[in-house]
């Protein structure tokens, strides 16, 4: 048996922190658990963060939206902030795991565990969203896609825990896109992904557009290459290829049990097609 | 308090629903008494190999290990096996595949016991290894065993195919290949057993077939078979994984050195995956031919099925397969040649479908080809020649039971999807391509010639005036506890709260067959009956005797009682139940299903299984939507239509087919065990893709209701004939949808991508 400690505020986590310095902490324990039963990893303790109150909340804050990092997928994906703030993360979060996934799981911890599969990575990359980071005398901010690494390694410092999301005010995108590839319908691990978000002009041309791909790389693939063709044009068949030709050239997928990475690359510009067919 | 009507042909809750949904029901898994130990085994981890050395001093030191068995603590043959009794308990010599076990550790916790296995040292010698059943075949192939890896060699023939083929118009070729499946019940493999003073050994098990399991035990372990009790509870799900000796033989052997303590033995997911068995891969190859009035001629088929390292039931799952080949078609001309092979694969063994759902992929498949190249339509092409009562199958049987594949097809070709597909199709939006497919098939009942399909039912009358029904074939599920319980409310006028069902124990209930072949409702059924029957009667006759009647007619069982209708005098059944001594108060009845009387000349290397006579047969429609911008194919509606005789119960019988179709689904689109050199890629739920919710679209289930008059209120088994469809029909669609032919399922959105990206080249 493994000691779990349940701190209520952050005070109580340096605390127990202090007391169990090898402590694996986490939060829905959806990845670390199931990595336990792996005996992939052997912590002597664990520190569950969900009980935190400053860890959880959805809010606006300035000009764009505080989350904090125990907020379940769930909670997000019923938030009428989130809903109507930031659609395209209720659209990925809809297709996050299951409903038993995504009552446990919450987003610091797709973040934390950095896979490049994570469903909320690719929006909020996207969003170009900013971490939190508390240690016991302070505070720091820093971009998400500085903050991830590589699969499962972060810039998260000894001593340091992820508290909040920070996401900035969208840019007025109309048309805002969310698609996961995977095995089957619900459940399914994410073969390649894609968040888009497009201001398109009254004329129909694109003024402004994000993209991020979600597992056709080691972390999540933006492609400013791609963004750039984009810009000025029409969404045409024509347009999204050549964005795609780019993109294929620019992701660096793997092989593994679920898919071979011709047909990863294959999706991340198919993916881009899509936004033909997005109603809008 | 169970109450409510018990009857037979219409939906009767499943009688043990309510006990389950709130957890009292005890599965085997929830048995845990007092003074407990686990037993674990260890599994050589090699696909192929000499086995030098097993060393288990440092399993053996750690505290709270009670004992650490190898093979030469095995007494009796350390075989088990249905038919052919070819894989040990334990290994002592050679490793045949990766889950092969070595050692067995006894252990005061689950803890304890996972270290001890991880302290175990196997030095194994390996040995070249083979993987696939055709290279196998091959002239210096590596033997996996001392009389080869040639498991069964047969041939069924009718006709002259080779002549036929030249009297043909148009004749198609194709090859099909499908992989593993895992059976992937909720429930994994598990027991518990223990050694009784007098040395006999209890197991409460899941297992599908109680009565054989003491056979295996005893012959594996050189018990008397009268020594060994089972007892099956409801299963978490069996769809064949349980038909066959999984922990039975380890867990008795644990039980021996236990000193009387109980011993558990539950395989986690991954060891389920790596130990237990699978639906044999397959590899077939198909030549038919047709005239141009659209007439089916000939058939040549070469099939190759992969028992892995042992036999489990191969040959007889592949004589299953090679029946069925020609599909439910009238084909005067076939040769169907088929290879059980071993190979250092994981073993190969009973599935839901039995052989059939391999053929079924290939058959279904030529006749689209032969329809397309006929220009006919090819539902029409298969009405013309399905099967009817008096025609001889592809195997030369003739079949004079109820044959209704005719209606099956006719109720397709009237419902609304048939009729509506093609504007349905016009429908699909920007990047999705929609297809529409059919298939026919057909899933034999029962054990087949040569080792009779019975099953005994004893039925008692308590001293407080209910009935008790001593079943003897396990429910994994399918409902047939609930259908006993129906046939048995019918005959004797019972509601639910005067009527028990004691589940399967080699102790109480009488031998009979296993829970599987589709035989289970319509064996024991009949069995059933009878002693119902006999039961009446005696109690009428009995209420006479007491009521002072001079005939017996006029008397009928209600509620609790015997009436004499004429008089409308009662007799409290308890009041009946307590004039007569126990040996009075029950009766026994034994069945055993018919067999062919025509037996072809042919198919002589099947000494048993060959042939069947009782078929069900199902048409299935399927609308399938394609991404093609991802390749994934998504199932949007579909139809079965089901023919099995009667229904006892149309809930059930839904039931059953949605659930047949929903494990056809996963087998079409994504179910697989991922092999390399014989290593399991994705031994578990994370990476063996079975269908949720989500992938499973609503699925309609008619039923067309012939009258099986040898079967039980008319019925046939359908547990297994829906499972048959899916894959092919899906490839129809698939087809339909972007004119290309898929031969290797699954269709995973990778491979339906290739093709396209081929096919646009």
């Amino acid at each position: 048996m493994k000691k779990v400690l349940l701190p209520r505020t952050l005070c109580e986590l340096w605390r127990h922190w202090q007391d169990e310095p090898g402590a694996a902490i986490y939060a829905g324990g959806t990845d670390l658990l199931v990595q336990m039963r792996n005996a992939a990893v052997h912590p002597p303790a664990l520190i569950c963060l969900e009980r935190i109150a400053e860890l959880r909340g959805i809010e606006t804050e300035g000009d764009g939206i505080r989350i904090g990092a125990c907020a379940t997928h769930a909670q997000l994906l019923e938030s009428a902030l989130v809903q109507q703030r930031l659609p395209i993360l209720a659209q990925a979060l809809a297709v996050l795991g299951s409903p038993p996934i995504r009552n446990m799981g919450t987003i610091g911890g797709n973040i934390c565990t950095a896979s490049p599969a994570g469903d909320t990575l690719p929006p909020l990359y996207a969003l170009d969203a900013e971490v939190e980071l508390c240690r016991r005398d302070g505070v720091k901010h820093m971009a998400l896609q500085d903050f991830i690494v590589s699969p499962g390694q972060t810039r998260i410092d000894k001593g340091e825990v992820l508290t909040a999301i920070w996401v900035p005010k969208a840019e007025g995108y109309n048309l805002q896109h969310y698609e996961k590839a995977g095995q089957r319908q619900a459940l399914a691990v994410s073969i390649a992904s894609l968040a888009a978000l497009l201001r398109l002009s009254a004329a129909g041309l694109v003024e402004k557009v994000r993209l991020a791909w979600g597992s056709v790389g080691p972390t999540i693939v933006t492609c400013p290459a791609a963004e750039e063709a984009l810009v000025g044009k029409r969404l045409t068949l024509e347009t999204l290829q050549q964005a795609a030709a780019l993109v294929r050239q620019s992701v660096t997928p793997i092989s593994d049990v679920r898919a071979d990475a011709a047909y990863r690359r294959a999706l991340a510009g198919n993916l881009l097609l899509r936004l033909l067919a997005v109603p809008r | 308090m169970k109450k409510g009507l018990l009857g037979v042909g219409y939906a009767v809750p499943r009688q043990d629903a309510w006990t389950k949904v709130t957890g009292e029901e005890k599965f085997a898994a929830d048995y845990y008494p007092e003074n407990l130990l686990w037993a674990g085994a260890k599994r050589a981890g090699v696909s192929h190999g000499r086995i030098l050395r097993v060393d288990v001093a440092a399993a053996q030191a750690l505290p709270g290990v009670v004992a650490v068995l190898t093979r030469k603590d095995v007494p009796g043959t350390n075989r088990q096996g249905i038919v052919h009794k070819d894989q040990p308990v334990l290994a002592g010599e050679k490793v045949r595949h990766r889950g092969e076990p070595v050692a067995l550790v006894l252990a005061e916790t689950r803890e304890v016991l996972a270290q001890a296995l991880a302290r175990i040292r196997v030095e194994i010698e390996p040995l070249p290894a083979v993987f696939d059943p055709e290279e196998a075949l091959q002239p210096g192939a590596p033997q996996l065993h001392e009389r080869g890896n040639l498991l069964l060699r047969a041939k069924i023939e009718q006709g002259q195919a080779d002549e036929a083929f030249k009297e043909c118009d148009v004749v198609v070729a194709e090859t099909f290949e499908v992989p593993f499946q895992e059976h992937g019940f909720l429930e994994t493999q598990n027991g518990l057993a223990w050694q009784e003073p007098d040395g006999s050994i209890v197991m409460i098990v899941s297992t599908q077939a109680p009565f054989r399991d003491r056979f295996e035990i005893a012959h594996a372990l050189g018990l008397e078979m009268g020594a060994i009790r089972v007892i099956s509870p409801y299963l978490g799900g069996g769809f064949g994984g349980k038909d066959g000796a999984t922990v039975q033989c380890l867990l008795a052997l644990a039980a021996m050195h236990a000193g009387g303590r109980p011993v558990k033995m539950w395989w986690d997911r991954e060891e389920s995956f790596i130990a237990g068995y699978k639906r044999h891969a397959a590899r077939l190859y198909y030549r038919a031919g047709a005239k141009a009035d659209g007439t089916l001629h000939a058939l040549h088929c070469r099939l190759y099925y992969d028992s892995g390292a042992y036999a489990h039931l191969g040959g007889e799952i592949m004589e299953l397969g090679m029946e069925h080949a020609g599909g439910p078609y009238r084909l005067p001309h076939t040769c169907i040649e088929g290879w059980c092979v071993y190979t250092n694969n994981p073993i190969g063994g009973a599935m839901r479908g039995f052989g059939v759902c391999q053929v079924s992929f290939a058959f279904e498949r030529i006749m689209d080809l032969l329809a397309s190249k006929l220009g006919l339509d090819p539902l029409d092409f298969r009405r013309r020649n399905a099967l009817q009562r008096g025609d001889k199958n592809c195997a030369g049987v003739t079949l004079v039971h109820s044959t209704g594949l005719v209606p099956c097809l006719e109720a397709i070709k009237r419902h609304a999807l048939w009729t509506d597909r093609e504007k349905w199709k016009q429908g699909a939006g920007p990047f999705k391509k929609r297809g529409v497919g059919l298939a026919a098939v057909f899933n034999a009942m029962g054990y087949g010639r040569g080792l009779p399909d019975s099953a005994i039912a004893k039925l008692e009358l308590t001293p407080e005036g209910k009935f008790r029904i001593y079943n003897s074939v396990p429910d994994m599920g399918q409902g047939n506890a609930t259908a006993f319980l129906q046939m048995a409310g019918e005959i004797l006028g019972q509601d639910a709260s005067r009527l028990e069902l004691v589940p399967p124990d080699t102790a109480r209930s009488l031998p009979s067959g296993s829970s599987s072949a589709s035989r289970t409702t319509y064996t024991f059924g009949n069995a059933l009956i009878r002693a119902c029957q006999e039961m009446k009667e005696k109690l009428c006759h009995r209420a006479a005797l007491v009521l002072m009647t001079d005939e017996v007619r006029g008397f009928a069982l209600v509620p609790g009682k015997v009436r004499h209708l004429p008089s409308g005098r009662n007799l409290d059944l308890e009041f009946l139940a307590g004039l007569f001594p126990e040996t009075d108060r029950s009766s026994v009845s034994q069945f055993v299903m018919p067999v062919a009387q025509d037996v072809p000349d042919t198919g002589k290397e099947f000494f048993i299984g060959f042939p069947h006579v009782f078929f069900s047969y199902a048409a299935h429609l399927v609308y399938v939507e394609v991404d093609e911008l991802t390749g994934t194919i998504e199932v949007r509606d579909y139809l079965a239509v089901t023919e099995g005789g009667r229904v006892i119960n149309p809930q059930g019988f839904e039931q059953q087919v949605q659930g047949a179709v929903a494990q056809g689904i996963g087998y079409a689109l994504m179910e697989q065990v991922l092999l390399h050199q014989g290593e399991i890629l994705n031994p578990n739920l994370t990476n063996y893709i079975l269908p949720t919710s989500r992938d499973i679209p609503g699925i309609e289930s008619m039923a067309v209701e012939t009258v099986e008059p040898t079967g039980p209120f008319g019925m046939k088994g359908i547990g297994e004939v829906g499972a048959n469809a899916p894959l092919p029909a899906i490839a129809a669609a698939l087809e339909d949808a972007l004119g290309l032919r898929l031969t290797r399922s699954p269709f995973t959105p990778d491979r339906v991508l290739g093709k396209m990206s081929q096919g646009a080249r």
